[in-house]
């Protein structure tokens, strides 16, 4: 019985020596695997599916009553959201007149101006498997990855065409998305429609703040509306980032308020990184 | 049979239950599957399970993934984990009301630190809101547990 509770008692502070142990490992390791954290990320890439499939596998029924919950709300909001459609069907098809025309003068000024902008080579369809928002960080999971040809640090936009976020980390079959809203976000942005540029810095809250104005004498106004700079040539010039709800705070598309974006892919030698 | 699977489920809860409230992370109520720290402290620590400690810590990588904090979750429990072991004034095991107390002074210092890492108003209000649900879930969590181990 004593050699028992002695044997206990070793193996209890044997693994407390292993737990502290590890800790200067992890240290080392942080100081030195910076900023891609290629061991930490290669192992998750292993862990993580094995550990969504066998989850997955054990809360089907929770995941079929979700689904089954919002099928139904979804049928009954059917007709209600087909009439609404209908009426902003008419109104879009009037407004696409108009646009039509913006955009043949657009495409005319900008063959006058000589203006070369990119565009994507192809987009990506991928649906919001994770949503990972807490305290500070916001990241989320989409069901995409290396195998459909996803690449660290391309733009992620909603199907409206707003930035959403950049890839962070990619694995086989899906991928890790910073979004705008993180603390370790900062876009470069700039006001359309004139040449004053800033940086969109997410603070963790719904509302990233904009700031850095590259025109001191800029006076935000609510209703600005921003887009990627290509300053920096992460992010290429021209995608709809979001509008300004006062001077300092930015509306833009939550993660949380979509299921699907879209992962831009640029060719050319000079693509963003 | 029935008997062979109630004894099945028994000894794979404290598994189980770290997989499922990892894996069903919902924004609001669960961020990143965080209250997987729950059944991760009930049986590292309350009630020590044998192969929890090397399962508890891939899944505390596996919170620092999704929560994207960089070994900070895995780190705090190996620390706590050698705390423990080292020192014999506090018998975790025996502690009052299954240790709800020390599970909220474990869950609010790492949140604390989390957030003095990055301090805003709404953080903090965030930070809050966990711990005050982790703990709240903890009671019933501790319950049910006991319930299956019948305890």
């Amino acid at each position: 019985m004593n050699q028992k509770k002695i044997s206990s008692k070793v193996y209890s502070i044997a693994k407390s020596a292993l737990s502290a142990a590890i800790l200067p490992v992890f240290l080392i390791y942080i100081m030195m695997d910076k900023p891609d954290y290629k061991i930490m990320n290669g192992l998750s890439k292993i862990v993580l599916p094995v550990a969504e499939w066998v989850g997955n596998g054990i809360t089907w029924p929770i995941h079929a009553i979700g689904d089954a919950t919002s099928s139904i709300r979804e049928l009954s909001n059917l007709r209600t959201e087909n009439e609404e459609l209908k009426a902003k069907l008419s109104e879009a098809i009037r407004q696409k007149n108009e646009y039509d025309i913006a955009i043949s003068e657009n495409q005319r000024l900008t063959r006058e101006l000589d203006i070369i902008r990119k565009t994507p080579q192809k987009s990506i369809v991928a649906n919001i498997t994770f949503n990972n928002n807490a305290f500070s960080h916001s990241t989320f999971f989409i069901n995409k990855g290396i195998n459909n040809g996803i690449e660290k640090d391309m733009a992620v936009v909603s199907f409206e065409g707003a930035l959403v976020g950049i890839i962070s980390d990619v694995g086989v079959s899906f991928a890790k998305v910073r979004g705008l809203t993180d603390s370790k976000s900062n876009i470069p942005v700039r006001i359309a429609g004139s040449e004053v540029y800033g940086f969109l810095q997410g603070n963790g809250s719904d509302k990233p703040t904009m700031g850095f104005f590259s025109d001191p004498e800029f006076q935000p106004t609510p209703g600005l509306k921003l887009i990627t700079s290509g300053i920096r040539g992460v992010l290429p010039d021209g995608i709809n980032v979001g509008e300004m709800s006062d001077n300092k705070d930015t509306k833009i598309i939550l993660p949380s308020s979509i299921s699907s974006v879209m992962v831009l892919k640029f060719d050319g030698k000079d693509k963003y990184k | 049979m029935i008997r062979n699977i109630g004894k099945f489920l028994k000894n794979t809860f404290p598994f189980l239950s770290v997989l499922v409230l990892w894996h069903l992370s919902v924004q609001f109520w669960n961020p990143a599957g965080i209250l997987a720290l729950i059944p991760i402290f009930y049986y590292s620590f309350i009630k020590p399970t044998d192969w929890f400690t090397l399962y508890a810590v891939i899944f505390c990588f596996l919170i620092d993934y999704k929560f994207d904090t960089l070994l900070f979750w895995t780190s705090f429990y190996c620390l706590f984990n050698a705390v423990n072991g080292f020192q014999s004034f506090v018998d975790l095991t025996k502690q009052k009301s299954e240790g709800v107390m020390v599970f909220m002074a474990y869950f609010a210092t790492s949140s604390l630190i989390l957030v003095l890492a990055d301090w805003s108003f709404i953080i903090m209000v965030r930070a809050f809101w966990l711990v005050l649900w982790s703990s709240v879930l903890y009671v019933p969590f501790v319950a049910l547990a006991k319930r299956i181990n019948n305890d």
